[in-house]
């Protein structure tokens, strides 16, 4: 393993892996700055940009965008208050006020120090991990890879913070897309509904791509037009500059914190779905319970920043394990970079590491390198970075939207990924304004052929239902999927009697 | 009275509805003895379920539900002529090409967002057009090998 990853950091170091590792971490940190731009919305206009790269120069490139959009929501959360990211909720808890103290270099550095160390953390456990699992999932039989990715349905469906209902509806939804078109088994076209474009199945990208950023963009330009929001004052500050040792030092000499918030990152990364601003604001929520001084937070304390920051930088190593392991996408990013696999010609699942171990141990470096370049990046330009967040959406919003049509153009080539991106940014905000969560449906999409292709070939082997039960590790990941269902509706009915007994209580006065 | 949930229930299920019976027209083949509408039918049987439920919970909530606040006002006409503008451009694609199309869609959609004021307005959202289709061009096709569309009509 140290070999390969030696050998996988020597590649990355060339300079045609380094260069698009670099651009990909700047467009991170850029994207990540900015308010309502996301990762995943950077990632997706990135994507066009790897087609022409070989697939270790395109992914290295998406895993920078990740690593510095994952740090980059922290420059606008300190000097205006607002998260670039949803993953920078919680760090503008206590980042904002600590510069408005007149500390935002402390404040900025402090969280680009503790994204670097939660990161780097998160790539220990990318690195141990991974192929320990990878080779565990190899065990699996059709009948436990059915069950895998029913689990994982479930939980995406039971995590997101709509109705459970909406969630299973969202990724049966996804599902019934995969059996339009194309059936996986027999290659042959199935439900076309008469349209030519989709005999051979829908693809997924151009599905995430509609999907994402037409939800994105317009539920901003829907804001639009409308009275200014008005902004928090912008903190100017004549430098940022602080002694970097001293920041350092603040941050390790909390080694447990450091510990636990990674770890927290690195959890949640795994499950699906839930992604940085729950690993953010969870890892906020530890900090403060096991502090000694919880009343300080809120005001500017650095443990605040050094939690959200820490765990949500190790939330991307987390999220990289199950898609290299199992080929299962934690969210929408990594959802992108399989599509980039895809596209590539290069199957993801247990065999990946095995089969394309110089492409899955670059992956790895490309990880552990991006921090130090996001490091350099926000060192050198978190000052003038604050000079992005006033680009006019007027002039952002096409030129994203140009980037998503070359995007799905460049599939195949053809206009039918382009008609599909637009059928589905029309579906996709429909679901968003009828309250359907995305996540789940996009996972629907993804994992759709095949759940049907193991479901077949379990029957085909051997027909007998039981077997998905009683075969052990099927049965468990099958009862997991009842229990994350049974789990959520418990939540939902907590929720519910809290909102009845709170709305008594008010109507005694 | 049916809600917002009901009706997306409702739509749902009429979609599964015509899913399935077109299923009925599916036909298998010899040496696969698992038929091509054996998976389709379960999932449209567990949305069509799912819907049923979505349908019933809203009812059921009807009465409960709190009096609803008054939402922000959105600005509907705007995403309305946004998705407009964009079906135009992917219409337009295979007709004008990539680079035509592309300055027309961005020019068309900047205006839309933000009307210009004054000449130096004008002037920079026809740069910001004429650049986005340039800079794309240039970087895709002639960088990174990445075809883009050829128009009928115009050969470019």
């Amino acid at each position: 393993m140290y070999e390969l990853l030696g050998a996988g950091i020597a590649d990355i170091l060339q300079w045609k892996y380094l260069l698009p590792l670099f651009l990909g971490t700047l467009a991170g940190v850029i994207g990540g700055a900015l308010p309502g731009v996301t990762i995943t919305m950077t990632i997706i206009v990135v994507l066009p940009f790897t087609f022409g790269l070989d697939p270790l120069q395109g992914l290295a490139a998406m895993t920078g965008v990740y690593v510095g959009g994952s740090a980059g929501g922290l420059v606008t959360a300190v000097l205006i208050g607002l998260p670039g990211t949803p993953s920078a909720i919680a760090t503008t808890f206590d980042g904002y006020p600590m510069a408005q103290k007149g500390e935002p270099g402390r404040a900025i550095w402090l969280g680009v120090w503790a994204s670097f160390f939660g990161g780097l953390l998160g790539g220990v456990f990318l690195v141990a991990a991974t192929g320990p699992l990878a080779r565990f999932a190899l065990q699996f039989g059709p009948w436990e890879f059915f069950s895998l990715f029913i689990l994982a349905l479930s939980m995406v469906a039971g995590l997101v913070e709509s109705s459970l209902l909406k969630g299973l509806i969202s990724g049966a939804f996804g599902l019934i897309v995969t059996i339009l078109g194309g059936d996986p088994i027999l290659g042959s076209p199935r439900l076309t509904l008469g349209i030519d474009a989709i005999e051979g199945g829908i693809q997924f990208l151009p599905v995430l791509i509609g999907v994402f950023a037409f939800a994105q963009i317009m539920a901003d330009v829907e804001k639009m037009g409308g009275a200014a929001r008005s902004g928090e004052a912008l903190v100017r500050a004549a430098t940022l500059a602080v002694s970097q040792l001293k920041v350092i030092w603040e941050i390790l000499s909390r080694p447990f914190l450091l510990a636990w918030v990674a770890v927290i990152g690195v959890l949640i990364g795994v499950l699906p779905a839930i992604g940085g601003s729950a690993a953010s604001v969870m890892a906020y929520d530890q900090a403060k319970k096991f502090s000694k001084h919880p009343e300080r937070f809120g005001k500017g304390t650095p443990e605040g920043i050094i939690a959200s920051e820490a765990s949500n930088n190790a939330n991307v190593g987390g999220s990289l394990v199950t898609i290299m392991a199992f080929g299962i996408p934690g969210d929408a990013v990594t959802a992108v970079m399989l599509g980039a696999l895809t596209i590539h010609g290069i199957q993801s699942g247990p065999l990946f590491i095995s089969q394309n171990p110089q492409l899955a141990y670059g992956i790895f470096a490309a990880y552990l390198i991006a921090h130090p370049l996001m490091v350099i990046i926000l060192g050198l330009g978190a000052r003038w970075m604050i000079n992005i967040v006033t680009v006019p959406k007027a002039a952002l919003f096409p030129v994203v939207l140009v980037l998503c049509v070359i995007g799905a153009y460049a599939l195949s080539s053809t206009m039918s990924n382009v008609y599909v991106l637009a059928a589905f940014g029309l579906l996709g905000y429909a679901m968003v304004k009828f309250g359907f969560p995305l996540a789940p449906f996009i996972l629907g999409v993804i994992l759709g052929d095949q759940i049907e292709i193991n479901l077949i070939r379990a029957i085909m082997t051997d027909p007998d239902p039981w077997l998905f039960l009683t075969r052990p590790i099927s049965g468990v990941l099958l009862a997991l999927s009842v229990a994350s269902i049974a789990a959520a509706l418990w939540q939902h009915y907590r929720h519910q009697r809290r909102t009845a007994s709170s709305s008594e209580d008010n109507a005694d006065f | 009275m049916i809600g917002r949930d009901g009706w997306a229930g409702l739509v749902v299920l009429a979609l599964c509805a015509i899913l399935y019976w077109l299923t009925l027209g599916l036909k298998g083949h010899p040496l696969v003895p698992i038929g091509p509408e054996f998976y389709p039918r379960i999932v449209i049987g567990i949305t069509a379920v799912l819907a049923v439920l979505l349908v019933a919970a809203d009812l059921l909530a009807r009465g409960k539900t709190p009096p609803a606040r008054a939402a922000a006002k959105s600005n509907y006409a705007l995403v309305a002529s946004m998705f407009a503008v964009f079906g135009a451009y992917v219409a337009a694609l295979p007709y004008l090409g990539f680079r035509m199309a592309t300055v027309l869609y961005v020019a068309a959609n900047a205006v839309l967002l933000a009307r210009p004021r004054g000449a130096l307005g004008w002037a920079k959202v026809l740069v910001l057009a004429l650049v986005t289709a340039t800079v794309t061009y240039v970087v895709f096709e002639r960088y990174l090998s990445v075809l883009l569309p050829r128009g009928k009509w115009t050969g470019w």
